[in-house]
């Protein structure tokens, strides 16, 4: 869900949500997940990134580099900013070896590029899943008028043309708070993919016997949805956003790829791709290394989600 | 089935003018100045004004919008004397870099989008829906498993990455294919074929990753159906079954998804156009971005939604008349 | 005109060319690749990232307009050709000769030559340069080089030929005659009639050659017409029939066509000229991209690699009237410490650009070398900071156009600032719009990354627009140091009024140093040109008049029938 169109107008796709079904405990799910190699694996590796991104201040210390700084030595300006030695400069002294023109350090722009890529798709993730559920459970629960104003404002959000609006949108706004507004225009179009999802599973859970048995004891409505459909949702809310974390990745490191992201010199996975176009090949592994990064972070995200997915159906079936 | 129709056509009509709208207030309120830009570097506040009052900017907001719009439907007339032009409905107005019509310019590279979007729909298509039926079937066999490994990493991918690299290794290093450009069929087939068969590639990857994925799963969940296992426990050979019962639930999903996407497409590939620099409307929307050309901008965000709009039109009509399910009205 | 394209600046050195003979290539001197030696016919292919501004010379105004403005048009006088002495010279091109000045420089008459014609056939007469001039003071299309503007004696509310009909100011006596009538003395008009604006249109046509029809289909005077053009993505030449070789001192014009492939990605050209297969081998192009310097030694390359220097200077200009910059131990603080090699480097290293510290570009007559702040010398800049109250440091905000080079370059600068204790915030603009928000000193931020190349070889297109307190404008301002020194403007004010052209050229570089004492901008590189040409390509010369790229009016192709 919510993986937007490789390279389009952000037209969603992927597979269908998790049935919805009785709630497994949060435990159990974990303890599934971490037997399946697959998911072990993914958890690992994201493990890893993250412990990278958390620790980037640390290793800055431990490798003497910090992301901006410059190392004229590791650069032939004679061949226009080649790293010197091969192998994009890769060394003792840049593990990743350096950025050509300038000689920053890979390692410490690919740390800190991270935690822009992560802290962007997660709070977009946390913004769009609190949106998307709140309004698809108003939705698919109250139904009426609700449910198609809200209905409307999705249709309309996924007919539009997503990835041509936020980039003329970028492009035009002044500077200001570049993550933050990538945020914001990344949840404004991505809410409704999740949204909807919830509203249909709001929509089946409506009738079913302990929501009625709920509504029959006077519970009010408010308490119906809280107490009783929402917590029916759970696992349905986990995979979507597990799911959704990878799209924003790719997404934002889209944009910052087409120049309206992330600003210099901030580092983002999606720039250093942008900027190795040029280098690609005299200086492969400066397009191969932030390559890398961001395919096994999306790759990670959504073995994990495809896993809990299966678990949670499994759970629903059993 | 009038009045659904009705019904349908009034909301598209109305997320068009939604969109319409939405634009329209992004270049008023944010953008940077237009006129500021085409006066150029010996500007002076005088021309500024000549400029914005040429271009019509120096309109309230619902005016420029009126022009615009009625622009649509009716046309709309320039200049004076021998400058005069007139630009058919529906007008899209005119570039601000290049005073060409909006409309001509959007019609010039549609072919290229649209060549671009079939062949890799094509490929797409037979790989992504071939692939996750036959996965599915055969489920946890080597094929399958291949399957699930082509459609994770191919989601996974970044297209300009997939792009960057494959043109390294085709065309830089190996010399197997020329670098792409659009190539008209008319002027040589055989470079045509060439000029766009990595950019198919590329762009059939990425789709036919996702769509092995939802096929797949589609259909495991249609083959766990209740009247599935009927058809089969009644001894229906599961070849038939698969024919019968299970393949048009399944791909059902699929179609929207495709109308969706391939209308998408058409309406221009917005990277692989660029990395690729083929000439069609993706290359004309980040062109025109690049220059802060707002008319164009807005000429290529209406056709893409409209295009949107219309594949979702049609599927769902479609639907109606194809599948019984959806004509009893039932979800 | 200051670097409309914002892939900047500049480069380099001057890897400075076998001087090929003059016009003319038949007497090639089998010169390899880029040299000498090119045959009469053939199709010389272009490849560009970004398309030209504008086919109407009223309306464009960069050095890649102006080098294709030679295929299609003739003016009185324009740059000499690439690959001779005059390369850097203005030389007679519609005109006999550089004019006669009268009345003390304010009246000035120039002769046409005999045989010089439009592509339908009809001759160019006087009354058909005086068309153009008219036509271009239009408000409405009058956003090219401003020079016609700014030293014809016009009525105040002149509107262009179409609003306010024809200007008394030039008189066409007979046929080959023609006479400006100048608003103050102007030493260098022969070199202001080199501009796109006083491109001859045919004067009785005045009423289908309207003012958007030029940009769409104009009317060739050069030996090029348009066969065919499509915005965006490509244009055709063909050659003009009427034209004659033995009327035009500067174009060879060998090829019978030029086909323009326009919109391709950068790294795509520069690996496409590198392969050089098929029709590639008779392509040049944009100039190329740092990444493909480490490539050019390759024996069969290094033969086909044109270089060059742009004639520009890239800067950062300090706003003189924002807090703290207006203390003038504060910019020279910002002067000691930048670090130019590491700018240097980012802007592709020493093939693509020289560090300097004056602000006047070496290829400029008067050009004097000097350096008032050596450094980097971080204690320097400490020591003045702490005198003007910054001991503990000083923060501003550079603006910066959104485009690799000019990023690279801001962050070196940002990172080499940040040793002497100063913090650089960095603004990125939208590269489409840089020049416009910059250009409105409502919106400059404290400093601004730009670079400036001269219209014409001389100080007087290069420091008054940058520096004089009467050029700041409200909108399009080119003085975003906002200096407005009564010293600095009464000295410009003297230079401009000397007819003698030669000490004015000399007056220009004191000039520079007076300036830069006052330190209101960080002079930073003059950038190098550095193409690559494919291999049946001849005659491909770096011109220093159009910002070192290849003169098209002279390039060729060594076997006509290959490719």
């Amino acid at each position: 869900m919510a993986i937007p169109a490789p390279d389009t107008v952000g037209v969603p796709s992927g597979a269908g949500a998790p049935a919805s079904g009785a709630p497994a405990s949060g435990r159990a799910v974990v303890r599934d997940l971490l037997r399946r190699p697959g998911a072990a694996i993914a958890v690992g590796v994201l493990g890893l990134i993250g412990a990278m991104a958390l620790a980037a201040p640390l290793l800055a210390g431990l490798t003497g580099w910090d992301q901006y700084s410059f190392d004229p030595s590791a650069i032939d300006s004679y061949s226009g900013g080649l790293p010197r030695g091969g192998w994009g400069g890769i060394s003792g002294d840049h593990w990743f070896g350096v950025e050509p023109g300038n000689g920053r350090d890979m390692f410490m722009r690919i740390a800190y590029g991270a935690r822009v890529s992560l802290a962007i798709a997660i709070s977009a993730t946390v913004l769009t899943t609190t949106v998307g559920v709140v309004l698809g459970t108003l939705a698919g629960y109250f139904g009426g008028w609700v449910d198609t104003g809200l209905s409307r404002a999705m249709d309309f959000l996924m007919a539009f043309p997503a990835l041509i609006f936020m980039i003329a949108l970028l492009s035009a706004l002044p500077g200001g708070n570049r993550p933050v507004l990538l945020v914001l225009v990344l949840s404004v179009f991505g809410w409704p993919y999740t949204a909807r999802v919830v509203r249909g599973q709001a929509l089946s859970l409506r009738n079913q016997e302990f929501v009625e048995a709920a509504r029959a004891s006077g519970a009010s409505r408010w308490a119906i949805v809280f107490r009783e459909v929402l917590p029916n949702l759970r696992g349905t809310i986990v995979v979507l956003a597990t799911l959704a974390v990878p799209s924003y990745v790719a997404t934002e490191a889209g944009l910052s790829f087409l120049g309206v992201g992330v600003t210099p010199p901030t580092p983002s996975w999606g720039q250093m791709i942008a900027s190795a176009a040029t280098w690609y090949a005299v200086d492969p592994l400066f397009l191969v290394i932030p390559g890398a990064f961001l395919f096994a972070t999306v790759v990670a995200f959504t073995v994990i989600g495809d896993h809990l997915k299966s678990i949670l159906d499994e759970g629903a079936v059993h | 089935m009038v009045g659904y129709l009705v019904r349908r056509l009034a909301a598209c009509v109305i997320v068009l003018a939604v969109v319409c709208v939405f634009t329209f207030m992004i270049f008023f309120w944010f953008s940077p100045d237009p006129a500021a830009q085409i006066c150029g570097k010996t500007c002076t506040p005088d021309r500024i004004a000549q400029i914005r009052a040429n271009l019509g900017l120096d309109q309230p907001f619902l005016e420029q919008l009126r022009v615009f719009v009625s622009g649509l439907f009716a046309g709309r007339d320039w200049g004076t004397g021998a400058d005069a032009m007139h630009c058919a409905a529906p007008c899209l107005g005119y570039s601000f870099q290049t005073n060409e019509s909006v409309t001509d310019l959007l019609i010039d590279r549609l072919p290229v989008s649209v060549t671009l979007a079939t062949g890799a729909a094509v490929l797409w298509l037979l790989v992504g829906v071939l692939g996750g039926l036959v996965s599915a079937v055969r489920r946890d066999s080597l094929w399958d498993k291949g399957v699930l490994a082509f459609g994770l990493v191919g989601i996974s991918l970044p297209i300009y990455f997939l792009a960057l690299v494959l043109q390294y290794l085709l065309v830089v290093k190996l010399g197997w294919l020329p670098f792409p450009r659009a190539v008209p069929f008319t002027e040589d087939p055989v470079l045509w074929f060439e000029s766009y068969l990595m950019p198919w590639v590329v762009l059939a990857i990425v789709y036919a990753a996702m769509y092995s994925r939802i096929v797949r799963s589609q259909v495991i969940d249609t083959l766990e159906q209740g009247f599935v296992r009927t058809a089969r426990a009644k001894g229906l050979q599961r070849h038939l079954v698969l024919r019968r019962h299970a393949l048009r639930p399944s791909l059902t999903p699929v179609v929207t998804l495709f109308g969706m996407d391939f209308a998408a497409l058409l309406g221009g590939a917005l990277i692989t156009e660029t990395v690729f620099g083929l000439d069609g409307v993706g290359k004309l929307a980040s062109d025109s971005m690049a220059t802060n050309d707002q008319p164009v901008i807005m000429g290529v965000t209406l056709l893409a939604a409209l295009l949107v709009v219309v594949a979702n039109l049609v599927v769902d009509i479609s639907y109606r008349f194809l599948d019984p399910r959806v004509r009893r009205g039932t979800p | 005109m200051s670097s409309r394209r914002f892939g900047l600046v500049v480069a380099v050195v001057g890897v400075s060319l076998v001087l090929a003979g003059c016009k003319g290539g038949d007497d090639g001197d089998g010169g390899a690749g880029a040299g000498a030696g090119a045959e009469q016919g053939g199709t010389v292919h272009v490849l560009l990232a970004e398309d030209f501004s504008h086919l109407d010379p009223a309306q464009g105004w960069d050095s890649g307009v102006s080098n294709l403005y030679r295929l299609l048009y003739r003016t009185l006088t324009a740059t000499g050709p690439g690959g001779t002495d005059t390369a850097d010279d203005i030389v007679p091109d519609l005109a006999t000769d550089l004019g006669t000045p009268s009345d003390g420089g304010k009246t000035w008459t120039f002769t046409l030559k005999d045989d010089v014609a439009f592509e339908d056939g009809t001759p160019i007469t006087s009354a058909d340069i005086k068309f153009g001039v008219e036509r271009s003071l239009d408000p409405r299309i009058a956003i090219g080089s401003p020079y016609a503007k700014t030293t014809l004696e016009l009525p105040e509310d002149y509107a262009g030929y179409y609003e306010s009909g024809p200007l008394d100011s030039i008189e066409t006596p007979d046929e080959k005659t023609i006479v400006f009538h100048l608003d103050h003395p102007e030493p260098e008009f022969a070199s202001v009639v080199s501009q796109a604006p006083f491109t001859p249109f045919p004067h009785e046509q005045a009423d289908t050659i309207t003012r958007s029809s030029v940009d769409t289909a104009p009317v060739a005077s050069g030996p090029y017409r348009v066969e065919s053009y499509d915005r965006g993505s490509s244009l055709v030449l063909t050659r003009n029939e009427h034209w004659s070789d033995a009327s035009d001192d500067i174009r060879t014009a060998q090829p019978d066509e030029f086909d323009f492939t326009i919109g391709l990605d950068p790294a795509t050209i520069d690996e496409r000229l590198l392969a050089g297969q098929g029709d590639d081998a008779n392509a040049i192009g944009d100039q190329i991209q740092p990444a493909t310097l480490g490539r050019l030694n390759a024996p069969d390359i290094k033969s086909r690699v044109v270089s060059g220097m742009t004639g520009c200077t890239g800067f950062v200009q300090l706003d003189t009237s924002k807090d703290g910059m207006d203390d003038v131990r504060v910019r020279q603080a910002i002067n000691y410490a930048v670090d130019r090699t590491s700018m240097q480097t980012a802007a592709g290293g020493p093939q693509m650009a020289e560090t300097t510290t004056t602000i006047l570009p070496p290829s400029l007559p008067g050009y004097q070398e000097f350096d008032l702040y050596p450094g980097p010398d971080v204690a320097k800049a400490k020591e003045l900071l702490a005198e003007a109250g910054y001991a503990d440091g000083f923060e501003f905000t550079l603006d910066v156009a959104a485009a690799p080079s000019s990023s690279a370059q801001a962050e070196a600068f940002q990172e080499s600032l940040k040793k002497a204790g100063i913090t650089v915030h960095l603004n990125s603009i939208d590269a489409a719009t840089y020049y416009e928000v910059v250009g409105a000193p409502a919106k400059q931020d404290d400093a601004v990354l730009a670079s400036w190349c001269p219209d014409w070889l001389s100080g007087s297109t290069f420091i008054p627009p940058l520096f004089e307190g009467s050029q700041i404008f409200d909108q399009g301002n080119s003085n975003r140091s906002m200096l407005d020194d009564p010293e600095i403007n009464s000295e410009i004010q003297r230079i401009k009024s000397m007819t003698d052209v030669d000490a004015a050229l000399a007056a220009w570089g004191d000039l520079d140093r007076l300036v830069m004492e006052k330190a209101p901008i960080v002079p930073t590189l003059n950038g190098n040109s550095v193409h690559v040409a494919g291999a049946n390509v001849a005659q491909a010369f770096s011109n220093p008049s159009l910002n070192g790229n290849i003169d098209y009016a002279v390039v060729g192709l060594h076997d006509p029938d290959r490719g």
